[in-house]
């Protein structure tokens, strides 16, 4: 494969830069993740994982089976910090009560 | 045919010839630890070894803001060294290289009114030692920063503070440690530590090393390095938990005391401690917390997204401050162990090399040794 093929599409890593990463000495996804911002993106190594285990296995020589795949840490998916906060405003939950109960004025639940 | 206790002491002389002497082992590959070799190989004359059980950025160094930080930190004279390492970041980069340093000015929210007395206070004592700090009103705060809440009273001030990339500057500091010919032993946990004819045994996974000088700068896990010395390091695991968002349009133009934008638009946010060992899982507590500070300083943030959290384990002196300087009760052992080590890394890189060449430091450590510990002397 060319050295220039981009592994990671969320912020563009190629091979190139991978390999580089193993030369100076990082073994496992994570660590060349923190040199190259390889899986950093906002698909979080979704993409990624498995092309970055299999470079790695072929470059220290190590079954596939042995390299680990990154950490994966919440939120899974892109979450808005105003979901995450819990703010009362924006519940979506319906009470039924409120929902059935007659409102002032209100005579045709009557 | 030769005895079985004659054959183990050939094996062990085998092992002594072969195995590797430095003038220098350090223990742990940091930004502690990469500074410190950083600078003592500046002058090309000493051999040095840098050992970690992991790989650079794996542990703290590797999940952190990176703030430097310096206005709040108290007592003043820790704030001053504090300013004193910030100052020498521009001629770091000179010299290692774009480690993306930015002195933004750092800004430190309160939202209580009678806080204002307090951050007063803090202004006056800091300005003893030179930093200088501006109390301001809400007015202020929205004219330097308009993105943040209406709700914050004041803040804190101070043009000394900025923030770098982590990753940028452990890398680098490892890039021009071996250009200068130190050797790094990553993946390669150090397993016991003997001291041997005056020299130090360092026995790892891998390998054994012999030093004639050893320098602890494991960070939290310095504690288990210490054991294996006989001395009780007196520090805390912390774990600080942090949220960053999708890259966003420039909203932040300071580092703000709880958060900062980085070049590439995302925002790191975060500032909590909790006792819990070496445990770096994320917590939905902690980061629904962490949500909320988000929305309280900067209303806009509740419509941004959060891609991942994650969380470090830092290390903490027992009184908060930096441990640095030799290990009283051992020749030529060494400990550099502190909270704020982004913050400190290139004065602590500049005064451990005066140190371990010249036997003095130009700055007077003696508030920062650890015999000032009561755990430390009770250990030995």
């Amino acid at each position: 494969m060319e050295k220039s093929t981009v592994v990671c599409k969320c912020e563009e890593i190629n091979i190139d830069e991978i390999e580089s990463a193993i030369k100076i000495g990082a073994h496992t996804f994570d660590d060349i993740k923190r040199l190259t911002r390889c899986g950093m993106g906002p698909c979080q190594a979704k993409v990624c994982t498995n092309l970055v285990r299999q470079i790695i296995s072929e470059c220290t020589n190590k079954p596939l089976s042995d390299i680990k795949p990154s950490k994966m840490r919440m939120p899974l998916k892109p979450t808005r910090i105003g979901v995450l906060a819990g703010s009362q405003e924006s519940s979506s939950v319906i009470s039924v009560f409120s929902e059935t109960a007659p409102e002032d004025g209100d005579s045709s639940n009557g | 045919m030769l005895s079985l206790s004659l054959v183990r002491r050939l094996q062990r002389m085998v092992i002594q010839a072969m195995a590797k002497k430095y003038d220098v082992v350090i223990i742990g590959s940091g930004v502690i630890g990469s500074s410190i070799a950083y600078h003592l190989s500046e002058s090309k004359e000493k051999e040095i070894l840098v050992i970690d059980k992991d790989f650079p950025l794996s542990g703290t160094s590797g999940s952190t803001q990176a703030w430097v930080w310096v206005h709040n930190k108290t007592p003043a004279w820790y704030g001053e060294l504090s300013m004193y390492s910030a100052e020498l970041y521009p001629f770091l980069e000179k010299k290692i290289g774009d480690v993306e340093y930015k002195r933004t000015g750092g800004i430190a929210p309160f939202f209580d009114e009678a806080d204002r007395e307090k951050a007063l206070r803090l202004a006056e004592k800091q300005a003893e030692v030179g930093i200088e700090i501006d109390v301001l009103n809400r007015e202020q705060v929205l004219e330097k920063e308009p993105a943040l809440s209406p709700n914050i009273a004041g803040a804190t001030f101070s043009k000394i503070d900025g923030n770098v990339n982590p990753f940028r500057l452990v890398e680098l500091y490892i890039k021009a440690s071996k250009k200068n010919q130190v050797q790094f032993s990553f993946y390669n946990p150090v397993i016991d530590i003997e001291k041997e004819n005056g020299v130090y045994k360092i026995i790892t996974k891998s390998e054994t090393y012999f030093a004639k000088q050893l320098i602890l700068a494991g960070g939290p896990w310095t504690k288990e390095i210490g054991n294996m010395l006989g001395v009780d390091i007196p520090v805390k695991q912390v774990r600080g938990q942090i949220i960053v968002t999708e890259p966003l349009a420039p909203i932040l133009k300071h580092t703000i005391g709880g958060m900062r934008q980085a070049d590439n638009g995302e925002v790191l946010i975060g500032y909590s401690k909790e006792e819990v060992g070496y445990d770096r899982r994320t917590t939905l507590d902690v980061i629904q917390d962490t949500a909320k500070m988000a929305m309280d300083y900067l209303p806009d943030l509740a419509k941004a997204n959060i891609v991942r959290c994650f969380s470090g384990v830092r290390v903490m002196p027992n009184d908060g401050l930096p441990i640095l300087g030799p290990i009283p009760t051992m020749d030529n052992a060494y400990i550099a162990v502190m909270h704020s080590g982004i913050t400190l890394s290139p004065l602590v890189g500049t005064l451990m090399t005066e140190l371990l060449t010249e036997g003095e430091t130009s700055i007077d450590l003696n508030r920062l040794k650890l015999d000032r510990f009561n755990e430390f002397n009770a250990s030995v």
